[in-house]
């Protein structure tokens, strides 16, 4: 697997919509929490009875998860760079030209999938310094270890918005369609569609369960979840349910690639 | 051992059925030439041993064995349109392949010197020609000196010089000892290098074997007579003709290249009391040959 990431690094370093894309995600993770922070120093002090509804969302302990949720909103970055990531090789025909050198099917789909936790981990790891860095901004705020595992969340969140990208990219093979029907269906129909189980036909909360949906219930907003989120599932489930997804978008894109014509 | 063999090979697009049936074998040391007009299923049947494509029904063993992308990594493959990555360079891209195939980077200024590519070596992809990301395609196949290769339309997009340094190149590989199966709808360029040949037609296998036997050259005498019935008995007693057909009053009598002698023919009958009434030597091209294996 080491080679073949090797490889896979061989065709991404010399791609600059990557480095783009990448510098630009990391400067909009730090911009959108920087503007959260100041958002909200500036309501606190106009308004100084709001911490009693907004709590303290940049002091640890709760910084983790609000770094996690705001960030989560660009989650469409990394996704958008993986749909071209795949669907370049389709448009270069380079998947047909790794398989013809020597990968078998199975390479060429795993190695993306490795490559796709790999980046999850160091946006994970870039989320984590800047929540240590607004937490230690936070004045009266001292460093706590509580609410570390919404770290966690956020790789697993991470890792499921890129997978299930790759997944579109696997299954429409154009970036035009999986670039819109990622953002459509991210940002509109699956709200609609929770919306319409939970409320309209009243089977909370299996609407939570829809792919994206998932994990933005496993990281919630920081304040106000309980009344957006009303019985919502034990956190554990969620990520039990997330992880599931992940691993479906990898059989299933491995199984269309595995038995069709490149 | 057979470098390639091919059982009841069978692919369907749809309704279309791209490849019927298709069997045969490639000994070690040839070059094969897979023949055939467009759309007769030279890139589905070589597409499919590369497992780009899946086959319908039928198998193929590479090196008399169940193929595995490990043998594919031995084979230099060059499938209908030269695949690279086009914001990197000519020789970003054959790192890549390179290292695909299990081989390091010490083959790669060799390979495009042989090329002529050494120049834009650092040039990225999608500044090439035509002829020159034909050229890097081939470069890729020659990595790490493969025992087989495959090469789908190889002159494709070259210039006539070009063309014939790919030929020089693939002569030079076969006499090497390599292996080389070949798709191409020129007869010529098939005649010129190939030892072998398989034609295709809509899918189907017509023949297959040696070039000689099967795009033999032949000499065509046409005659007619008065009397045709006595001409043909006359006819039959003709010394080096190999078959003789008749086409509504004309008899055609066929000769191996080069042998058929008109004044003999017109000597022979008038002794034998005939008066030719038309005699007209025929020379058929392969291009004849060609459009009659191929044309129903």
């Amino acid at each position: 697997m080491l080679n073949l990431l090797q490889i896979e690094w061989m065709k991404v370093k010399g791609y600059k919509a990557f480095w783009i894309f990448t510098i630009l995600y990391f400067f909009a993770i730090v911009g959108i929490n920087y503007t959260g922070f100041y958002i909200n120093e500036l309501t606190v002090q106009s308004m100084p009875a709001s911490t009693f509804l907004l709590g303290t969302p940049y002091g640890f302990p709760k910084v983790w998860q609000t770094v996690g949720w705001m960030s989560s909103w660009l989650l469409y970055f990394p996704g958008i760079l993986f749909i071209m990531l795949l669907t370049n090789e389709f448009n270069f025909k380079t998947h047909r030209q790794n398989i013809i050198d020597g990968w078998s099917r199975t390479q060429f789909i795993s190695v993306k999938f490795v490559f796709a936790i790999l980046f999850s981990v160091v946006a994970t790891l870039f989320n984590f310094l800047v929540a240590l860095l607004f937490g230690f901004l936070t004045t009266g705020s001292v460093f706590h270890f509580e609410g570390m595992e919404n770290i966690g969340y956020i790789f697993i969140q991470t890792l499921a918005y890129i997978s299930f990208a790759m997944f579109l990219a696997v299954i429409f093979r154009r970036s035009g369609v999986a670039i819109a029907v990622f953002f459509l269906f991210g940002l509109i129909f699956e709200y609609l569609i929770t919306v319409l189980i939970n409320y309209k036909l009243n089977l909370s909360p299996v609407g939570y369960f829809l792919p994206l949906q998932v994990t933005d219930v496993m990281l919630p907003i920081p304040f106000g979840n309980k009344v957006i989120y009303k019985d919502s599932p034990a956190v554990y489930i969620l990520v039990i349910a997330s992880l599931i997804y992940i691993g479906a978008y990898y059989f299933f894109s491995l199984k269309k690639f595995k038995t069709e014509d490149l | 051992m057979p470098v390639l063999t091919i059982d009841n090979l069978s692919k369907k697009y749809g309704p279309v059925q791209a490849l019927k049936n298709v069997s045969f074998t490639v000994p070690k040391g040839c070059v094969f030439g897979i023949l055939g007009p467009n759309g007769s299923g030279k890139t589905t049947l070589l597409g499919t041993i590369m497992d780009v494509l899946k086959p319908t029904s039928g198998s193929y063993l590479l090196f008399d064995e169940m193929p595995t992308e490990n043998q594919r990594k031995g084979i230099g493959t060059l499938l209908e349109t030269p695949n690279f990555y086009h914001y990197l360079s000519g020789e970003d891209n054959l790192q890549i392949s390179a290292a695909i195939k299990g081989r390091g980077k010490e083959d790669i200024p060799r390979v495009l010197e042989m090329v002529n590519l050494t120049q834009r070596k650092d040039s990225k992809f999608n500044t090439y020609s035509l002829g020159m990301k034909q050229r890097l395609a081939i470069a890729s196949c020659l990595l790490g000196n493969p025992e087989v290769l495959v090469f789908d339309e190889p002159t494709n997009g070259l210039d006539p010089v070009g063309i014939a340094e790919i030929r020089e190149l693939m002569k030079r590989l076969h006499q090497e000892g390599k292996t080389i199966i070949m798709a191409s709808h020129l007869l010529d360029e098939v005649e010129k290098v190939c030892t072998h040949v398989a034609i295709l037609k809509k899918g189907e296998l017509i023949a297959s074997g040696d070039v000689n036997a099967i795009l033999v050259n032949e000499d065509l005498i046409e005659i007619s007579a008065g009397d045709m019935v006595k001409l043909k008995e006359v006819t039959a007693k003709l010394k080096e003709v190999t078959t003789i057909k008749q086409d509504g009053n004309m008899l055609q009598l066929f000769y191996p290249a080069g042998r058929a002698d008109m004044g003999e023919v017109n000597k022979f009958c008038f002794e034998n009391g005939i008066v030719l009434t038309h005699l007209l030597l025929k020379k058929k091209s392969l291009e004849a040959k060609f459009f009659e294996l191929t044309n129903n």
